[in-house]
């Protein structure tokens, strides 16, 4: 790891992702974790009996809560150009929107978008990560659709809002070569956690938890919930080396 | 360079010229220049050291070949116990010895050796019906009754009432307590071990003498209720309309088995049906289904045991006065209700003999009382194969070791010592007959038995002169029966020692020395700084001598100590001895030892993933389902090689390695659609092998696979070569026209075979069959005959052209420039790499001949797979790193279940051995079935080389070293394997799933890892002779 790769790309100029400097944000953001696990696991029992119809059910909440949290506690993707174009001359007018204005252009929006993106884009596309992990093609095919939403929301819903759909800031995720932050956090836990949930489903323990997918989503929900509070706190700002 | 070579022929370069050395190696380019003589004869030397040191690296490979073969040696020696199954049959005119004075032998009608006492019986097994449930509970003591206590009463009482009628005794198992061995225990007379050798090696039938078999072939009628495992040791010798038998597997289900077996028993003790059958084997199985899911102390295993008094006393109630009923646990249980190992617990069974007339007897008063305890008085379970023999009339089991049990023989005052005395001389005399046949088939000397022999003189001297007089009083005729009961029990227990104990020193030795092989070959492979092969001459002279000194020492011990094994003690020291050699090799270079622990996270997936395999092999459940985990582990390394590929700085290489890793990721998946499921993977898994999940013939559709294959595999492998304009010389024919060809052939060999199995065309069978197997024979002879020869001869896969200067193509390598022309050389890049690779399609083409038609497609994807790694490896500049060899090695593991294989031996393609021959000839019938059941494994190992050679400078120094550390690394994946399937089988040993499952993955770890050291040592880093010479000859060797 010393020695870094002259072949590899040079390191992204992005920093990590701070939180809104608001006392709400810092204490919200550590409310969120506890709420959706709750709501997780307060669901727990009727996912196990039906997966299909609970998964679906819960999945407009996780929405709504994911929204609220980067509503309240990140700051919205492109905020700091806003600023810098807000100071042009000859825009006064524009300068100094009202506060409901700002918060509709500068939240309002990246959040649907991201709310748009995880749905439309991140779901099929983890749909099909979890049939290449080696999901069955030809049956269970809601509940590996449904997995992979809430997979997405978890992970894509911040990152979106964060980062917005720039290709190249894109290409940095998946490159995993943004510095760790919160945001990250989710997404690399959420995966690590997911992955992590296939391990239980050979054993012979004859559990009805075992069946697909509830292990998966049960891994990704601890996994947002970890990665998130390490990428926050510990790892915030460490970068992931390959070499 | 960064922005814009648009060819990627130039890549192999960039990253060349990357490296530190640069500058060196392009003055060394140079030297295609006019060679002075000086030149010509260091270029003399370099290949006279080259050709050394590639002998010394094959010599040291084979060394640690040698030493895994010894520690598998020990390990297995001292694990999978042998016993030879005899085929010789008990025959009713033959008795063992002369006859006793009062009988000569008659028919079965009458009895065989022994008059007999039944006409006929029932035969019931309640599956782990341990002994404390049958005897009441001693009120004595702070403890109070569980559940299992005093709930079937009914074999007590009607022992303790009336004595002559009926007899309850705890019935011991032999270890491991699985019904099926149980099975063959009780039915055979014999102990149980790993691998009873007889001839049908594959199939689970019992092949040897037995008393279901000596029925049949005395025409008795035979009715079998229940278990369906019977079904599977005895196939066809039940009487087929009365017979009803269940699926055993479900434990949840407490009682389908017995309700079935209660609903039809009945009618047949009806005196209107008695005389349809003569013997019944009842098995029921909701005691040990209640253990299995409750536990014993539960209500539900009270209410079972209720159930099953009441289905007795009903019994006894119709039982007619001929027949002799029979009830007995194959086993017990643990407390937690489960079973498979020896704790008394799980071998403590109980036995309860009945019968409407006063024959039983005991020879003490006190004995009437049945044992408190399984303690006391107890009978083996092998002892019931003689007891009911005799009391059926037929004749003992050739292999039975069992002697007959007192209380069914002592008559009711229970003074009948002669009796006695003349059962177990019958039943002694079988087991010595036995024991001189078992002797004489395995070469076995007289003075390894000697004194059981003795034995057997004594009690053949007591009987004599006993026999002689006139009126034998009772003391004599007890010393009789002591005697032979003597020599049976010595015999039994030296028969145990042979059979059914693990030699723990011997397996605890394997372990150890391949663990330490295994440190050696880690430290090889990983720990070295710098070129491998310059290492390896000291590494080889010191581990010989270690080795020298270390059989000295063992013949040494081995004369100091005659009790010592001499094979075991000398093979032990001459390991060790080696591995201490190459220690201290290790500590001579230790300069060039590095951290062993991985640096980057490629070292640790690598070290993570194989560890993680490891030990999932210590669960049945991960064992199982080994093919979906390493579907997961590819898909992992390929998300992992995607998302390194997004951090490649060079455009190119970014492209193209995101391109190879999905393409990889894809091919993973598609081919973990060729599925063959194992037993245990039940119902979750659907097998897609063969046409369906009861055939093992393919489905037409399936035969399009090898034809749609051989249209599209070479084109796909020829685009490898055209990126770098390696697609020249040899390889033009090889790809295009033979290896087409060949993979056509094969195709045409399986719609053949489709042919002939499915007798499409009648009367032509004989053509279609000699027609196959010549296509066969042609298709192997082009892969491995006409392939080889291409290999070795091939010059390098090059085209020189020379065009004027101002030519701007830079897709080649420039080598002169002295004027208004340059000398180009086409396919530069990749000289190494697309020269060694012909070698993996060859192989590749041999082995997809041998695989089934679902199993030619798997293979073609593999090798498609194997083609995109060498760019993914390339792109993301990983051939130094573990991961490439490990990659190859988790591909080989998954391949070999994609290609229609588990580790089962059931799973074992024996009809490969077919293919290109009609029938079984050595040496090459064994090697067809190994080249079709490790085909894939055999396949990567091959494609290792290429891997580090894949677009490196053709002068690159040190290329045979890299080849080293990357065999090197991947035969350390496989050993790794290898030594955890074989802790665990040893420290699981009398787990329950051993037999099923950790046995089999500890012998295929096993055998894998030998071909793949064999294929890997000669195959591929001989290999590498051939092509590096071949370069040396254009490129030179300074």
């Amino acid at each position: 790891m010393a020695a870094a790769n002259p072949a590899e790309k040079s390191k992204s100029q992005a920093t990590p992702i701070d939180l809104l400097n608001y006392d709400t944000a810092k204490l919200y953001t550590h409310v969120h974790p506890i709420l959706l696990l709750s709501l997780y696991f307060y669901s727990f029992r009727s996912i196990v009996a039906d997966p299909i119809s609970t998964l679906s059910r819960t999945l407009l909440p996780l929405g709504v809560l994911q929204i609220a949290y980067v509503a309240i506690c990140l700051p919205p993707t492109g905020s700091k150009d806003v600023v810098v174009e807000k100071r042009k001359p000859g825009e006064k007018k524009k300068a100094a929107p009202g506060k409901l204005e700002s918060g509709i252009n500068g939240k309002i929006i990246p959040a649907f978008l991201s709310l748009i993106l995880s749905t439309l884009a991140a779901t099929p596309l983890l749909f099909g990560i979890l049939i290449l992990f080696g999901a069955p093609i030809t049956t269970h095919i809601f509940e590996t659709g449904l997995c992979g939403a809430h997979i997405a929301f978890l992970s894509t819903i911040p990152l979106v809002y964060v980062h917005g759909v720039d290709g190249e800031k894109w290409k940095e995720i998946v490159g995993l070569l943004l510095p760790i932050d919160e945001v990250y956090g989710c997404m690399i836990g959420t995966m690590f956690g997911a992955w992590m949930g296939a391990v239980p489903i050979p054993l012979d323990w004859d559990r009805e938890w075992q069946k697909w997918p509830i292990t998966i989503v049960t891994g990704a929900y601890i996994g947002f919930a970890v990665g998130k509070l390490l990428g926050g706190t510990l790892l915030k700002g460490k970068r992931i080396k390959f070499e | 360079m960064d922005n814009g070579e648009p060819l990627p022929s130039f890549e192999g370069l960039a990253a060349a010229f990357a490296k530190a050395k640069a500058d060196k190696e392009r003055e060394e380019a140079q030297g295609l220049k006019a060679r002075t003589g000086d030149a010509v004869a260091a270029n003399k030397q370099g290949e006279v050291h080259f050709k050394a040191l590639h002998g010394i690296v094959i010599a040291f490979f084979t060394f640690l070949l040698a030493l895994h073969l010894v520690g598998i040696y020990l390990f297995t020696s001292g694990f999978l116990l042998t016993r030879l199954v005899l085929e010789e049959k008990s025959n009713c005119a033959i008795p063992p010895i002369n006859s006793s004075r009062s009988y000569s032998p008659a028919s079965p009608s009458t009895g065989c050796w022994h008059p007999k006492m039944f006409e006929k019986a029932i035969v019931i097994i309640v599956d782990a019906l341990r002994y404390d449930f049958t005897v009441p509970f001693n009120s004595e003591g702070p403890d109070k009754p569980h559940h299992f206590h005093n709930a079937i009463p009914v074999f007590y009482e009607t022992a303790l009432h009336s004595p002559n009628n009926a007899f309850l005794l705890p019935f011991i198992a032999d270890p491991p307590t699985t019904t099926l061995q149980r099975l063959k225990g009780l039915t055979t007379g014999t102990l149980p071990t790993f691998i009873d050798a007889g001839s049908n090696f594959a199939g689970t039938a019992i092949d040897e003498d037995n008393l279901v078999a000596q029925l049949r072939n005395a025409s008795k009628r035979i009715v079998h209720l229940g278990d369906d495992t019977w079904h599977s040791l005895f196939p066809g010798y039940f009487e087929p309309n009365l017979t009803h038998a269940y699926d055993s597997f479900n434990v949840w289900d407490l009682h389908t088995v017995d309700n079935g077996v209660t609903k039809h028993i009945f009618p047949l003790l009806h005196p209107s049906n008695s005389s349809k059958w003569d013997v019944i084997f009842g098995h029921y199985l909701g005691v040990d289904h209640a253990g299995h899911r409750y536990g014993p102390d539960h209500p539900a295993m009270a209410a079972k045991l209720n159930q099953m008094d009441e289905i007795f006393r009903k019994m006894i109630d119709q039982l007619d006065d001929d027949t002799l009923l029979v009830v007995m646990g194959d086993h017990g249980m643990d407390a937690k209700g489960d079973h498979g190992g020896e704790s008394d617990d799980e071998i403590q069974a109980a036995l309860w003999m009945y019968s409407k007339q006063k024959l039983f007897g005991r020879s003490s008063p006190s004995y009437t009382t049945p044992p408190a305890t399984a303690k006391e008085r107890p009978v083996a379970q092998i002892d019931l194969v003689p007891t009911l023999s005799l009391l059926l009339g037929m004749p003992i089991p050739f292999n039975n070791l069992g002697a007959p049990i007192e209380e069914a023989f002592i008559g009711p005052k229970g003074d009948d010592f002669e009796n006695l005395a003349t059962v177990h001389r019958l039943a002694a005399a079988q087991i010595h007959r036995y024991q001189h046949a078992y002797a004489q088939a395995r070469g076995l000397d007289e003075n390894s038995r000697a004194s059981s022999v003795s034995l057997w003189r004594a009690a053949n001297n007591a009987w004599d002169s006993v026999a002689g007089t006139k009126k034998a009083n009772k003391e004599q005729w007890i010393n009789v029966y002591k005697s032979f009961s003597r020599y049976q029990r010595e015999t039994l227990s030296m028969c145990r020692a042979l059979w059914a104990r693990f030699d723990i020193p011997r397996m605890v030795n394997g372990i150890t020395i391949l663990a330490s092989t295994l440190l050696v070959l880690a430290t090889y492979a990983r720990g070295l700084d710098g070129d491998h092969a310059e290492l390896t001459p000291p590494l080889l002279t010191r581990s010989i001598l270690g080795a020298i000194i270390g059989t000295l020492l063992g013949f040494g011990a081995s004369f100091a100590i005659p009790s010592l094994p001499w094979e075991h003690a000398v093979s032990y020291s001459t390991a060790i001895g080696g591995v201490i050699g190459s220690a201290t090799a290790f500590w001579y270079v230790r300069r060039r030892i590095v951290y062993p622990f991985p640096t980057t996270i490629w070292g640790w997936t690598s070290v993570v993933f194989t560890l993680a395999l490891s030990a999932g092999f210590a669960a049945n459940s991960f064992t199982i389902w080994e093919d979906e985990i390493l579907l997961h582990f590819l898909t992992t390394f390929g998300v992992l090689l995607t998302i390194s590929s997004f951090r490649q700085r060079n455009a190119i290489d970014r492209a193209l390695g995101c391109y190879h890793s999905s393409l990889f990721i894809i091919l993973t998946r598609v081919a973990s659609l060729s599925r063959l499921c194992r037993e245990e993977q039940m119902p979750y898994c659907k097998s897609t092998y063969y046409a369906s999940a009861t055939s093992s013939t393919s489905a037409p559709w399936q035969l399009a696979i090898p034809i749609v294959s051989a249209f599209l595999l070479p084109n796909l492998i020829r685009t490898y070569y055209k990126n770098t304009r390696n697609h020249q010389g040899s390889a033009v024919l090889w790809l295009d026209v033979a290896l087409r060809f060949g993979m056509l052939l094969g195709a045409a060999y399986w719609t053949l075979d489709a042919a002939d199995d499915g007798d499409w065309y009648p009367g032509y069978g004989k053509l279609l069959k000699t027609t196959k197997t010549i296509i066969a024979q042609i298709t192997l002879a082009i892969a491995l005959g006409f392939g080889y020869s291409t290999f070795s001869w091939s010059k390098p896969l090059l085209k020189i052209e020379t065009r004027s200067a101002d030519s701007k193509d830079k897709s080649a390598q420039v080598v002169a420039d002295g004027g208004r022309s340059s000398i180009t050389i086409l396919g530069y890049a990749n000289v190494h790499g697309s020269r060694y690779a012909l070698l993996v399609t060859m192989w590749f083409l041999a082995i997809s001949l041998v695989q089934k038609p679902m199993g030619a497609g798997a293979i073609a994807i593999a090798a498609w797979q194997i083609f995109s790694l060498f760019e993914i490896i390339d792109t993301n500049k990983l051939s130094d790193s573990a991961v490439g060899p490990v990659i190859l090695g988790l591909l080989g593991s998954f391949y070999f279940f994609k290609t229609g294989h588990q580790a089962t031996l059931a799973s074992i393609q024996w009809e490969s051995a077919f293919i290109p021959l009609q029938t079984i000839r050595y040496p090459w019938s064994p090697l067809l079935v190994t080249l079709n059941t490790f085909g894939a494994q055999i396949l990567c190992a091959v494609a290792v080389p290429a891997v580090v050679l894949w677009k490196q400078p053709p002068k690159k120094r040190g290329l045979l070293g890299d080849v080293t550390k990357a065999i090197a690394t991947h035969l350390l994946f496989y050993a790794a394997i290898n030594l955890a399937t074989t802790m665990w089988a040893g420290h699981l040993r009398r787990h329950l799933m051993l037999y099923r499952i950790f046995c089999p993955r500890f012998m295929t770890g096993a055998v894998v890892l030998l071909v793949v050291d064999v294929m890997a040592i000669f195959v591929a880093v001989g290999g590498t002779r051939v092509s590096f010479l071949s370069v040396a000859e254009v490129f030179g060797w300074t």
